[in-house]
């Protein structure tokens, strides 16, 4: 393929435009889905519906409002690591069946996994430490501490139906082979249950990645201040809420792909795919959003407690079950 | 089956060292858009203040450092609370004879297990 085509697709579509565009429309879907919960009109006048709120806001912040910088803030040292967490998150959509220009390759789900899971949280934490203070680094403990159990049922909730669908062909663990296979998964008795603890497991800790209520421990206002970001403000305060946002739209966009098999039963770049592509993305999005709007907030050892039972058993059962019936 | 009309014709599939070698070089060059993007745009204005600290003064979190002896006490009473109720309940509860009971009882077993090993050593080698 042409090298054309590869600049299109890391910065055009699906890269830095189109992430970055439907990390403010899922910005403005969670806001604005949120205030109809709570009988509040959300996001209404910028743009039509309100649909411009996400980006006016991030331009704001990054283009009016100052930098308020204390004796002990490295400025530079958390821009540069919140601009790499974003770059990894772009730079993986090129492992994305969605991509024109698309890599696969054996094991790729572990790249992908990296890439957008491990290294954003991993800058996050890094950015929130270059500009300390006490409730910043009370957040990052929460933030380990929650992650430590939702990193692992995360993973296993996407490498196991990468596992079943490409069991035995070419490119093996690839998620550009997973979504082919994948309604099989869903249709077949045996895999039927993985397939739905796999899925509980992925609501479960996309909701500590995001870190919605009832997992918004580390970033819980009326303990902490803000958390992590706490000193984070003005364009700093845009990239960490533009990563946040990339972060969650990422892990929607792959569970869309290895959980309910991307534009199944249509095919990619077809105006039937692309709907229900946009179909299975926002049911993903109302499912969290939901569990957001109707649970408060736990502490953290009740959070541990539960992420464990709720997100970790699942994920570790699926585990078993799928080496059990095909190992 | 396969649902659909699934191709992989915009697929390059590579080794996984080339995945990675493509996905850092593109992970880079996204770095540099995005740097070059970042400093154009933002804004220039910095203002000095001290750190945020609900009003307090920095004195308030200058020696803060907990102690070992209370992270130790911390970890047990959160999340060892069993060995806690233990040592609560059947050690430490002012009488001296239950101190003692409790400690011999773990010692004659350590003592008992000692034993067995040592006839056991000499009698294999």
């Amino acid at each position: 393929m042409e090298i054309s085509t590869l600049i299109f697709s890391i910065t055009i579509f699906p890269g830095l435009l189109f992430m970055v565009s439907l990390a403010f429309l899922t910005q403005y879907l969670v806001r604005k889905l949120s205030a109809r919960y709570q009988r509040r009109m959300g996001p209404s006048y910028v743009g039509p519906f309100g649909l411009l709120q996400p980006l006016f806001d991030f331009l704001k912040l990054l283009r009016v409002k100052e930098i308020v910088k204390t004796k002990y803030s490295m400025i530079r040292a958390a821009e540069f690591s919140l601009i790499l967490g974003i770059a990894f998150i772009i730079s993986s959509t090129i492992l994305l069946p969605l991509s024109p220009y698309n890599v696969a390759g054996e094991f790729d789900i572990l790249v992908f996994f990296y890439m957008t899971s491990i290294m954003p949280i991993f800058m996050l934490i890094i950015a929130a430490l270059t500009t300390p203070n006490p409730y910043t680094n009370i957040g990052v403990s929460r933030l380990l501490s929650v992650l430590t159990i939702a990193e692992p049922a995360y993973f296993a909730s996407l490498v196991v139906p990468v596992y079943l669908a490409t069991r035995g062909k070419t490119p093996f663990m690839s998620i550009s082979n997973t979504y082919i296979y994948v309604p099989n998964l869903w249709l077949q008795a045996s895999t039927l249950v993985i397939m739905l603890l796999s899925t509980l497991a992925y609501i479960i800790s996309v909701q500590v990645k995001a870190m919605f209520p009832p997992f918004n421990i580390p970033e819980a206002e009326q303990e902490i201040i803000a958390g992590f970001e706490t000193e984070f403000s003005g364009p700093i305060l845009a990239l960490a809420r533009l990563l946040h946002d990339l972060d969650l739209t990422i892990a929607l966009i792959v569970g869309v792909y290895v959980l309910l098999g991307g534009p199944a039963p249509f095919r990619h770049f077809s105006v039937n795919g692309a709907i229900v592509l946009i179909i299975k993305y926002t049911i993903l999005l109302l499912a969290v959003v939901t569990v957001k709007n109707i649970m408060g907030r736990y502490r953290i050892e009740q959070a541990l407690t539960q992420i464990f039972k709720y997100g970790l058993i699942p994920a570790l059962l699926s585990s078993i079950f799928a080496l059990v019936i095909y190992h | 089956m396969v649902y659909g009309c699934y191709s992989m014709k915009n697929t390059v599939i590579l080794s996984p060292y080339e995945v990675v070698y493509v996905t850092t070089l593109v992970t880079g060059f996204i770095v540099l858009l995005l740097i070059t993007i970042y400093y154009a745009l933002r804004s220039r204005r910095i203002r000095n203040t001290s750190v945020y600290l609900s009003g307090e003064p920095e004195s308030v979190v200058s020696s803060i450092t907990p102690s070992i002896a209370s992270l130790y006490w911390g970890f047990i009473k959160k999340f060892a609370k069993s060995l806690y109720k233990v040592l609560v309940e059947r050690v430490h509860t002012g009488s001296l004879h239950d101190w003692y009971k409790f400690l011999s009882s773990w010692f004659s077993l350590l003592l008992i297990i000692a034993i067995i090993a040592f006839i056991l050593t000499s009698l294999i080698g």
